[in-house]
């Protein structure tokens, strides 16, 4: 295996502009920066991002998942999630007429072991979750300090510097998403990468997912292949019957999963 | 790491509301009990409540005073607690703490100064120096001791309970509706959730009175009084009942209704708090007090004062146990199973040492005790303490020694 | 009512506290806070803003390794993110400089957590199971016959 990845920066002419590429890639969020937090002047003119433009949504097809737990590891290197806690996990089903197993070691961090089961199973599948970023939240319901919200692009987010620490929105989740750090003793969760999405990037688990299980779309947009499947397809939330009306939707979800 | 048996979501393994949510809620439940019992005099007259109103109200105030202490110690960012009072999120139940505790803690304030103000002025008068100046500023700088101020002060003390005692309720009764808000957990949510942690605290309070009431009485060689006794045994009495009633309600709605929760509550029940709720909580908390307490109510009559007494006590140190063990049963037992309804975590204990540890809730429970011993020095509580007014007009028969 | 200027007295404090409260209160509200909502509205530009993004994608990566990225988008891999088996970009390269060698996991236990057969991934999805597999032995890495970039044989 040749490594070429030894080449340094040269100055010679590119047609791609590699630096251009990396730099602006990485580094857009200035303009944003600026932009944002010119508020309320949102909307108004120029370059950077317009969350009045989005409404952002998941869609995840179990079908496809094959328990790698790729998203788990990127999740965990772009957002320092610490040790033992999640921000997204995989979860594995086991399952025949009268019985189920399920099982998420270590979130699915390192993938999925072989497993034995007492019973013979029929089918078997796995299941990625995360925050599900609900329209019904009832986790900012909870937050007494007004430190949890949701982004007029449909984001719920934490503000860690409000954030006292009192855990209510972590017993108020159905999904379990939500954790207290050990780290910043604040509430923290899958952000759906609000860092990258704003600058026209896909979250990290999106963005190393090699099955196209996860997919990320933008429901304002026309022709954006998520909205068209939510739309027309027969997809599913959990816990549908607490209707928190969750924006991560799913595919083939099965019965057994919560 | 705590083990689980069956499928907990990943994040869900953790135990956040720990033994200071537990003592919160034990904590403000002396505060609204022991008010209830204060405003049974103050407020609807009754006699036989005359001798422990105004320790009722001094045990309210106490632990009033330290209702925050638990709170701030398990907060992650105790230096932000303030953000509750200056940016309140008033979906959350949580929010309201900072206006019930504080408009509570004002109505509290307030009764005690109108009850004890004639006292104040008294021995700022008999006083000189330093004690003179303090007892003047206590005072508020008036002086007014006449027959009409101190019956405005007794109208005052009726309309303060009368506003206390919802605030009381309310600020016990939104922990309820904390626990009883959250529809992800159904061990907590529940309507009755409100109700049956009120109907405890008044429990509690009442109980941890029968208690000081002995103790005090000894302390100050004074009579137990038995009617006093009796009619707190006979409140001690009903109010379990009803607390009992709908607990046991709410557990047979849910097994009855058959929902995808009572296949793990009922695993929870049986395994992770086998002991903490039926044994201490159902057995040992509230059916032997009851029986004791059957005896002190129904047959009062034959009773030696003695037995009564014993028997109060007896069941009051139980029932102190069971309030606690509800407590327990609520807020860790809703914690050790998981979102996913598939698995139970091993069972919580409390570190010894820690922050939100044993000694610290132990720490928490006695310091109320020290305060009502400041408390007595500065304000004493024991009615006879309190030296003669000025001697009473020709005619005029003197009231009760005291504007309690 | 002279008999009643006590409670007047407390009245008027309590007054004075509320308000020193409620004045005090609005020096301590953040400025942004209410804006859109009950939240502190500038936590939406620094949640933006929180750090610069460490995965690149595949098309940041063939910026400077086109050969790369064209291999691997005719094979098997191409819809395997480079970043799965190597690092996330911004450990390699900042600002559009390189700042590391790109890491790389060449072990068994890199391709095994994708291709070992396992109950519950798709029957489509190429699985291995070690013992047919060319007599493979647990541990030896795969890398050592197939081109990851490539891997069909």
């Amino acid at each position: 295996m040749d490594e070429t990845q030894r080449d340094a920066p040269a100055s010679a002419p590119d047609p791609v502009g590699r630096r251009e590429f990396l730099s602006s890639a990485l580094r857009l969020g200035g303009g944003v920066l600026v932009f944002l937090a010119g508020a309320p002047a949102i909307g108004e003119a120029g370059e950077g991002y317009d969350w009045t433009q989005h409404r952002w949504a998941y869609l995840i097809d179990t079908e496809k998942c094959i328990g790698c737990g790729s998203c788990v590891r990127a999740c965990k290197a772009e957002n320092d999630v610490p040790d033992g806690f999640f921000r997204t996990w995989v979860e594995r089903y086991v399952v025949s007429p009268e019985a189920s197993h399920v099982d998420s070691p270590k979130g699915g961090l390192e993938g999925f072991p072989p497993i034995q089961t007492p019973f013979a199973p029929t089918k078997s599948f796995f299941v990625p979750k995360m925050c599900n970023h609900c329209k019904e939240t009832p986790c900012v319901q909870v937050c007494p300090v007004g430190a949890s919200y949701r982004t007029q692009d449909g984001v719920v987010l934490v503000d860690g510097e409000r954030c006292i620490g009192c855990g209510y929105c972590v017993q108020a989740c159905p999904y379990g998403s939500r954790f207290l750090s050990p780290e910043t003793h604040t509430a923290e969760k899958c952000t759906w990468c609000y860092h990258r999405i704003t600058k026209g990037l896909r979250p990290a688990c999106v963005e190393v997912c090699p099955t196209a299980t996860r997919q990320f779309g933008d429901m304002r947009r026309e022709d954006d292949p998520v909205r068209l499947a939510i739309a027309r397809g027969r997809v599913s939330v959990l816990q549908p019957h607490l209707l928190t009306e969750p924006q991560c939707f799913y595919l083939a979800l099965d019965k057994e999963v919560r | 790491m705590p083990e689980i048996s069956g499928y907990a979501f990943p994040n869900d393994v953790h135990v956040h509301w720990s033994l200071m949510i537990v003592m919160y809620p034990y904590i403000t439940g002396f505060v609204a009990g022991a008010f209830i019992v204060t405003a049974l005099y103050h407020l609807f007259g009754k006699k036989e409540f005359e001798p422990v109103a105004r320790l009722a109200l001094a045990t309210s105030f106490c632990f009033m005073a330290i209702a925050t202490f638990p709170l701030n110690l398990h907060l992650g960012h105790p230096e932000r607690a303030g953000y509750v009072m200056v940016t309140p999120h008033f979906s959350s139940a949580m929010a309201g703490f900072g206006l019930l505790y504080s408009a509570y803690f004002v109505i509290l304030l307030l009764e005690v100064w109108f009850v004890y103000r004639r006292e104040i002025i008294e021995t700022a008068r008999r006083s000189r120096g330093l004690k003179r100046a303090f007892y003047a500023a206590l005072a508020l700088g008036t002086y007014d001791t006449s027959p009409e101020a101190l019956e405005i002060d007794h109208r005052a003390v009726k309309v303060l309970s009368a506003f206390g005692l919802p605030a009381a309720c309310m600020l016990h009764g939104y922990v309820g509706f904390i626990f009883g808000g959250i529809k992800a957990n159904p061990w907590w949510s529940t309507p009755l959730m409100p109700v049956i942690f009120l109907l405890s605290a008044a429990v509690s309070g009442i109980a941890l009175l029968v208690l000081l009431h002995q103790v005090t009485a000894r302390l100050w060689r004074r009579p137990v009084e038995r009617e006093t006794v009796q009619a707190m045994a006979r409140w001690l009495w009903f109010f379990p009942i009803l607390t009992v009633t709908l607990e046991l309600l709410e557990i047979m709605l849910l097994a009855y209704e058959n929902s995808d929760a009572w296949h793990i509550i009922s695993q929870l029940l049986t395994t992770r708090l086998e002991f903490s709720f039926i044994s201490v909580q159902m057995i040992v908390g509230s059916l032997v007090p009851f029986i004791l307490l059957a005896i002190v109510v129904t047959m009062n009559r034959y009773l030696h004062d003695r037995v009564r007494n014993t028997l109060a006590v007896i069941a009051s140190l139980l029932l102190l146990v069971q309030v606690f063990a509800m407590r327990w049963n609520v807020v860790i037992g809703g914690q050790l199973f998981s979102k996913s309804f598939r698995g139970l975590r091993s069972g919580y204990q409390p570190a010894l040492f820690d922050r939100e540890g044993v000694l610290v809730a132990i720490g928490l429970f006695i310091l109320p005790f020290a305060l009502l011993y400041v408390f007595d020095r500065v304000l004493p509580i024991e009615p006879a303490a309190a030296p003669p007014g000025p001697p009473p007009a020709e005619g005029v028969v003197e009231p009760a020694r005291r504007t309690a | 009512m002279e008999s009643a200027r006590h409670v007047f007295r407390v009245l008027f404090l309590l007054v004075v506290g509320i308000a020193i409260f409620s004045i005090g209160r609005t020096f301590l509200v953040p400025k942004s806070y209410g804006a859109y909502g009950p939240y502190r509205f500038d936590n939406v530009a620094e949640q933006a803003a929180i750090r610069l993004p460490r995965h690149g994608g595949a098309a940041a990566c063939g910026a400077c390794h086109p050969e790369r990225l064209k291999a691997l988008s005719a094979g098997a891999h191409r819809t395997v993110a480079c970043e799965v088996c190597h690092a996330p970009l911004a450990l390699h390269v900042r600002d559009g400089a390189k700042v590391a060698d790109m890491a790389v996991d060449r072990s068994f236990t890199m391709c095994a957590r994708c291709h070992r057969r396992l109950e519950g991934r798709p029957a489509a999805f190429p699985q291995i199971v070690l013992a047919q597999h060319q007599g493979g032995v647990e541990g030896t890495a795969c890398i050592e016959c197939h081109d990851p970039h490539g891997p069909k044989l």
